[in-house]
Order: C-alpha cells, then sequence, then structure tokens
C-alpha cells in the first residue's frame, strides 16, 4: 500500500513528461512550423520507425554497442579507480593524464580512429568506452579514497591481505559512490553512442536522426528524439532501482546523473 | 536563605512568580509538539510558563532531549509554538528580531566574512554607516579579546576564539535579550572559564537580560540569578532557583563560598531523584 | 625548481611522456604509417604554426563565443533555478519532476531540433551547450542551497535580515562551494559539447576544422583542433579553480 504522499511522489515525474508533451503541443500549434512538428504527430511517426525492420535492426545494433563499451569500461575502471583511491602513487601517476583527457570530446576521436580501424563497430565501441571509462574511474577514485583508514586497519588486524581489503573492504564501502559513477556512465554511453553515429554518419539511431533531418522527414526526427529520450529516461529508472537495492544500507542519495554528452 | 525546599514534595509546585514591573519576557503556557516520523506525536514541551526580569541572568537546566534548546527557539521566534505565546515587552513573539540576539554552540559564523566581516554584519544590517559600524565593530572585537584577529576568516581560529566572535557579533547589534544555547559547551575546561568569566565581566557591565542554556550545573550556579530546572518527557519545569550569591562573583572565591556549594550539590541531588524516579511518562 | 619537479608531478609527467613517446616510436619503426599517424613533433609545430594564423584565431574565437555564451546562459539558469526550488516547496515540487525527466535525457539527441527551430548558426549550437551544462550546476546549487546550515540563516534573522535579503546575503554566499563544483562540471562538459555540435554541423569552429580535416584526410589538421581543445579545457579549468580559491578563501578545505 503507498501513502498519497508516495503516490504523488512516483506520478510526478510522469506527470512532468505529459506537462512536457503539452508545452510542446502548444509550442507547435503556435508556432505553426513546417519543421516543427506537434507532439501528437512525433508520437504517431514512432510506431512507423519500431515496426520498419531495417530501422529497428539499426536501433537494436545500437545498443548493442552500447552494452558492450559501457560493460568494458566499468570493468576496467572500477578496479583502475579504487587503485588510484587506495594509493598515491597511482593516483599521481594517472591523474594529470586524466585531467588532459577530461576537456576533449571523446566522441571528436572518431574521425581519427575512423582512419586507424574504419568505420565498424569497433571505432564506434571504443569511442563509448572511452566516454564511459572517465566519470566511473572519477567516482570510484573518490569513493575509495573516502574509505576509513581505520576500517582498513581493522581489516588489517584481521589478517586480510592488501588485495582481499581492496575487495572485501574497500569495494563494498565505496559502492555508493561507484555506482553513481556508472549511472553516470550509462547516461554517457548513450550520448556517446548517438554522438559518434551521427558523426560517423553510417549506421545507428543517430543516423536515422539525421538522414530524416537531410530528407525533411521532421516527424521522424522529432519521433526518434522521443526514442532516444525514453531510452535515457529508461535505463536512468532501471539502473536507479537497481542501485538502490545495491546499496540499501548507504544514505538516500540525492544526486541525479550528470549527463552530457 | 535558600529557595529549594527540603522536602521533595514542595519542589514540584506549580511555578506562579509574582509579575515582576520589570517583566522582559513572559513564556505563557507554551507547548511544543513535534510529528516524528512513526507519526506519533512528541511533546517536548508541556505547558511552560515563565517570566524573566529585565537584566537578569537566568539559565535553563535539564537532561538531554527536555526541550531548553527548543524553549530557547521559541523566545528566539526561529520556531513557533504549538499552542500559548511568548512575549517580548508585552507583544507576542512572532519571529526573529534584533532584541533577541542568540549566540549558538556550534558557533554558526559566516564562513565566507572575516571576523570583523562577521562582527560588521548586524549593524550594517540596522543600517549604521559603513565608517561606524567597523569603529564599534573593532571595539567589541577588542573587548571579547581578539584584538589582531579582525582580518582571519573562522576557519583560521580556535573553537573558544570563534566562540568569541560568535558573541561579538550578536552584541554588536544591542539586543536586549542574549539568548544563548550552550555557547561553551563544545569547549574545553580551561577555555570555558575564561569565557565565563568574560561573559560575567559584560554582563556585569551593561546588564543585558540573558537566557542561558547549559548542561552543567556548576556553570548555572556561577553565573545566574535564576536556575530554571526542567525535566523530561514531557519538557516541563520542574523548580525555579534563586541564587542569591553575591556579585561581582569570583570563581575561586565562590568555590569555597558554602552557600554556593550547597546550591551546586542541592541541584545535583535534584537530578539524582529524577534519574532514579525513572522516565516520567 | 625543486618544489616544481616533485616526484609526484614526476610520476604524473611520466604517463604522458610515455605516450608520446610511444607515439613517436609507432612512426619512428614503421609501425605506423606517417600520413595516419603524424610524428608528435610535426604535430606540435603545425599547431604552434597554426595558433599564429588569423583563420585558426577565429576558429578558436567563433568555439569559445559559443561556449562562453552557453556556459553564462546555464549558470544564470540553474543557480537561479536551483536557489528557487531549495528555497520555496511550491517550486521545488514543479522544479523537482521535471529535472528528474530532463536530467538524464541524452540531450545531443535534441540538437536536430534545435537546427530547425533556431537554424544553424550560433543560436542552436549555443542552446545545446545551454541544455547540456544546465542541470549539474542546477543540482548542485539545489544541493548546496538546501543544505545551508539552519543555525547561519537563524543568526542573520536575528541580525535582522529581511526573508528576501537572506537568499542573496546567506543562502547564495553558504552555497558557494557546492555552486562552484558545479559550474566546473559544466564548463567541461560546455567545452565538449561545443566542438561536438560544431563537429556535427557547423560552418566555423574548431570542430568544423576537424571535420573538414578529416574530409581531406588530414592526419596533422585533426590533431591540431582536439589538442586545441584540450588546451582550452585546461586553461579554462585553472582559471575557474583560481576564482574558486580566491571566492572560497574563507571555506574550510577549499
Ligand atoms: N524539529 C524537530 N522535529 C522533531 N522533534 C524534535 C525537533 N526538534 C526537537 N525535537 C525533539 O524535541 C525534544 C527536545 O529537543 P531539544 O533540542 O529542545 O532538547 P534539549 O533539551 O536542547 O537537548 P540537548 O541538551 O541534548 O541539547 C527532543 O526529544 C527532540 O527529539
Ligand atoms: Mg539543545
Amino acid at each position: 500500500m503507498m501513502s498519497p504522499a508516495a503516490l504523488t511522489r512516483r506520478a510526478a515525474p510522469v506527470l512532468a513528461c505529459i506537462g512536457l508533451l503539452a508545452v510542446w503541443q502548444i509550442a507547435s500549434l503556435v508556432l505553426k512550423n513546417d519543421s516543427f512538428p506537434t507532439a501528437m504527430e512525433a508520437i504517431r511517426a514512432i510506431p512507423d520507425i519500431l515496426g520498419d525492420k531495417e530501422s529497428l535492426i539499426n536501433i537494436l545494433a545500437s545498443l548493442r554497442r552500447m552494452a558492450l563499451g559501457f560493460a568494458v569500461a566499468v570493468l576496467i575502471s572500477i578496479p583502475l579507480g579504487l587503485l588510484m583511491g587506495r594509493s598515491r602513487s597511482v593516483a599521481a601517476f594517472f591523474n594529470p593524464l586524466l585531467m588532459v583527457v577530461y576537456p576533449v570530446p571523446k566522441a571528436a576521436l572518431m574521425p581519427i580512429i575512423m582512419l586507424w580501424l574504419g568505420v565498424g563497430d569497433i571505432t564506434k565501441t571504443l569511442v563509448i568506452f572511452l566516454g564511459v571509462s572517465l566519470p566511473v574511474i572519477y567516482h570510484s577514485f573518490e569513493g575509495a579514497k573516502a574509505v576509513e583508514e581505520k576500517m582498513l586497519w581493522s581489516g588489517a588486524a584481521m589478517g586480510l591481505s592488501p588485495a582481499q581489503r581492496l575487495v572485501r573492504i574497500v569495494l563494498p564501502a565505496a559502492l555508493p559512490e561507484i555506482l553513481t559513477g556508472c549511472r553516470t556512465g550509462l547516461v554517457l554511453a548513450l550520448i556517446t553512442m548517438i554522438t559518434s553515429e551521427m558523426i560517423a554518419r553510417q549506421s545507428g539511431a543517430g543516423n536515422i536522426l539525421f538522414n530524416a533531418l537531410d530528407m525533411g522527414q521532421y516527424d521522424t526526427v522529432f519521433a526518434m528524439i522521443i526514442i532516444v529520450g525514453a531510452m535515457g529516461i529508461c535505463f536512468d529508472a532501471i539502473f536507479e532501482r537497481v542501485r538502490a537495492r545495491l546499496v540499501r544500507w548507504s544514505e538516500p542519495q540525492f544526486d541525479m546523473p550528470l549527463s552530457f554528452s | 536563605m535558600t529557595a529549594v525546599p527540603a522536602r521533595s514534595s514542595e519542589w514540584v509546585r506549580p511555578v506562579t512568580l509574582p509579575e515582576p514591573a520589570s517583566a522582559i519576557i513572559e513564556i505563557d503556557r507554551v507547548s511544543q509538539v513535534f510529528q516524528t516520523s512513526a507519526r506519533k506525536d512528541h511533546v517536548a514541551l508541556s505547558d511552560i510558563s515563565l517570566t524573566i526580569e529585565e537584566g537578569a541572568f537566568v539559565s535553563i537546566l535539564g537532561p538531554s532531549g527536555c526541550g531548553k534548546s527548543t524553549l530557547l527557539y521559541i523566545v528566539g521566534g526561529f520556531v513557533s509554538p504549538t499552542s500559548g505565546a511568548a512575549k517580548m515587552k508585552g507583544q507576542v513573539i512572532t519571529g526573529p528580531g534584533p532584541d533577541r540576539g542568540p549566540v549558538f554552540q556550534e558557533f554558526a559564523l559566516f564562513p565566507w566574512k572575516t571576523v570583523l566581516g562577521n562582527v560588521m554584519y548586524g549593524p550594517r544590517q540596522q543600517g549604521v554607516r559603513a565608517a561606524e559600524a567597523e569603529a564599534q565593530s573593532r571595539a567589541l572585537i577588542e573587548m571579547v579579546g581578539l584584538k589582531g584577529y579582525e582580518n582571519f576568516y573562522p576557519k583560521e581560529l580556535s573553537g573558544g576564539m570563534k566562540q568569541r566572535v560568535a558573541l561579538a557579533r550578536t552584541l554588536a547589534y544591542h539586543p536586549e535579550v542574549l539568548l544563548m544555547d550552550e555557547p561553551f559547551g563544545a569547549l574545553d575546561a580551561h577555555t570555558r572559564t575564561r569565557l565565563q568569566n568574560d561573559l560575567l565581566n559584560i554582563w556585569e557591565r551593561d546588564r543585558k537580560t540573558v537566557l542561558f542554556v547549559t548542561h552543567s550545573v556548576d556553570e548555572a550556579v556561577f553565573l545566574s540569578d535564576k536556575v530554571v530546572m526542567m525535566s523530561k518527557s514531557p519538557g516541563r519545569i520542574r523548580a525555579v532557583i534563586d541564587i542569591d550569591l553575591p556579585r561581582p562573583r569570583r570563581r575561586t572565591e565562590l568555590l569555597l563560598d558554602p552557600r554556593y556549594q550547597k546550591h551546586v550539590v542541592d541541584i545535583e541531588r535534584m537530578f539524582d531523584e529524577s534519574d532514579e524516579a525513572g522516565p516520567s511518562l | 625548481m625543486a618544489r616544481i619537479l616533485s616526484p609526484t608531478v614526476l610520476l604524473g609527467i611520466a604517463p604522458i611522456v610515455l605516450i608520446v613517446a610511444l607515439w613517436q616510436g609507432l612512426v619512428s619503426f614503421g609501425f605506423a604509417p606517417a600520413v595516419l599517424l603524424p610524428p608528435p613533433g610535426f604535430v606540435f609545430s603545425r599547431l604552434l604554426q597554426q595558433l599564429v594564423t588569423w583563420t585558426f584565431q577565429q576558429e578558436i574565437v567563433a568555439t569559445l563565443i559559443r561556449l562562453f555564451a552557453g556556459f553564462a546562459i546555464a549558470v544564470v539558469l540553474g543557480v537561479s533555478i536551483g536557489v528557487a526550488a531549495a528555497a520555496s516547496p511550491a517550486i521545488n515540487a514543479v522544479v523537482r519532476p521535471i529535472v528528474r525527466v530532463l536530467a538524464p535525457l541524452p540531450k545531443v539527441a535534441l540538437y536536430p531540433a534545435l537546427l530547425l527551430l533556431l537554424g544553424f548558426g550560433h543560436g542552436s549550437k549555443i542552446t545545446l551547450v545551454t541544455a547540456d551544462a544546465l542541470f549539474p550546476i542546477l543540482l548542485s546549487t539545489y544541493y548546496g542551497a538546501s543544505t545551508v546550515e539552519q543555525k547561519l540563516i537563524w543568526s542573520a534573522m536575528a541580525a535582522g535580515t529581511r526573508r528576501t535579503e537572506i537568499l542573496f546575503k546567506v543562502v547564495l554566499p553558504a552555497a558557494m562551494p557546492a555552486i562552484l563544483t558545479g559550474c566546473r562540471i559544466g564548463l567541461v562538459i560546455s567545452c565538449i559539447v561545443v566542438f561536438l555540435a560544431e563537429m556535427i554541423t557547423s560552418t566555423d569552429g574548431l570542430g568544423h576544422a576537424l571535420v573538414t580535416a578529416a574530409r581531406t584526410f588530414q592526419a596533422v589538421d585533426m590533431f591540431v583542433p582536439l589538442i586545441t581543445i584540450s588546451l582550452l579545457g585546461l586553461i579554462l579549468n585553472a582559471l575557474l579553480g583560481a576564482l574558486r580559491s580566491y571566492l572560497l578563501r574563507g571555506f574550510p578545505e577549499a
């Protein structure tokens, strides 16, 4: 049973979605611009895209690359971040490099990597991998750094080796922070995926978007935007569920993912 | 002559003090009920009535959680009572005002302002011109013994120094009543003693009304004209004790004074007794 | 001098030197043809050469204008909405669910729509930068403003500060550390987004320079804008860091 307050809280994002669509609908009716379809028109175009076999294959291929890039990035970045957090020299070694790489748009490496590896899946997956890595490394680093020294001392006193301490103490203690990083990384994976496809313009969801734009199929453009947006919101909501389950013991967190391209 | 009757049954008499002509704060049947997360009502204060005379130094003493801070916040106007009213000079208190200056245990200094900036904040807010406010504030900083620290930031000061700044910041806008919530609670014993002496000196000079919350029986007896003892769950006034020790008070002399010792012992006995009785529900 | 060359710094420079050495090695020993991977010396001399040309400076200026405009709007909107949401439960009730929906939305997907609505000029790119930089700033501000210590506010109120003034005199300065953290993230995001937007469609700017080079397979010229945006990011970050330590000089651990 949910209390009325909890019910309102659950319903609020749905109401917000409806509200935003309503604002769009009204704005498009007022502006009466040929290249700005109404929300209803865009929504009506969604089944066409999802029903089209080629589009669907394209989108699924995009998602596969995204999943692969995300998974590999997480598997490599978490141990690296934890090591950096617990060892000054490892941190000193990697920090400046990461600082230099941070403001470089990862998707902008597409053209260069394309030169070497071609336009195929590997290039796009690699770019997604790069995009996801940084926030996950950063948050794992911060999480591991904040682990209380005394916890590790008691671990050492119980006879845990340094490697065991990293896995049995640092990892669980830093988990809330790591998962925050993964959440940001997940949204980033989606964004990098779309952007890389917009730049490579060969296949995938980003490509459908810009092809439709070039061909003047504005309904499709906006329908694709809704689809991609819904993906972002759904991934985030699902991940949030998982996160809440994994770290039930930790303080409820406020922060939402800091999504960016 | 002691205010504490010998038999304990007489302690729990209802507090009906004769209304003095110079009452500055009147707390009139104030109750405070908090909604807890378990959605049960928690009675923090129950039917509190108290009158504080102008220029008096009144301490509130009681076990942790008995509502001392809540009572002080109500007088400050930060919290409004569930029922009853607190009055300042006959006016019902509806919000904070510069006539009542709080000094908190946590100092609550503005970290983005220097010592001088913190102390000047009140006068500037009252519309005093910058040059004048600065001169007044510098004098106050000197009075609390922090000359030379005007341009330091709070983070660069020790706990005792921060509490001096907090006191100066409040004194700077000339409140008629000082509301102090365990102001020396976070300090070590030595600093605490020094600040108590300084506070007494300042108070003996301008005789502001002080409402002073503390855990320490010594501190309450040493500083006050009157000690209000509270009991817990629900928060009630248990007794009001007049401290008839001569002023100016010197700590070293008082410690040897049998009257001082008697007050301390009497009050501590009352605490023991309430502990034995267990929580009164 | 001794401080600058501390072991920590040397350790930090090591991987960067290593990468450059590896890069040089790949070219020198013929593992990678210079057409695909120009040697580092060549790239850096090309960078220096480009930096003094008028055309390249114009590209940088175009990028910077969009970056600053977008970032500035994001700061103004993010800080004011964040503070308003923290101060008023009514505004909070409206803003919160909207932010929950919009924050995880991949903003770059909106870019085609922005192009249709605002055209191919500055407007669409600035809006995209704002949309992306807004949320970290807003969330950070909201967090900072809603966790301001109650007793700071009470102290100010007792000193005679009116409710409306409290926002500017207490809440905003007290939330400043959190706001600046949000700005720092927002700034990096702005660098990234402006570059991407220029790559996807533009007639000028650093991103455009990269795409032009890619079309003609000029590998050297592809590296130059990338290094430039990385340097810009570092410089802007350092400037913000300096501003931060000035503004937060009173705060502990700033
Ligand atoms: N905002 C609040 N919401 C719910 N309950 C509260 C709130 N503030 C205080 N209380 C409750 O009211 C009671 C009195 O609190 P108060 O802080 O006034 O006690 P106190 O006497 O100052 O204790 P201490 O000596 O520990 O400072 C406590 O039981 C506390 O749990
Ligand atoms: Mg208290």
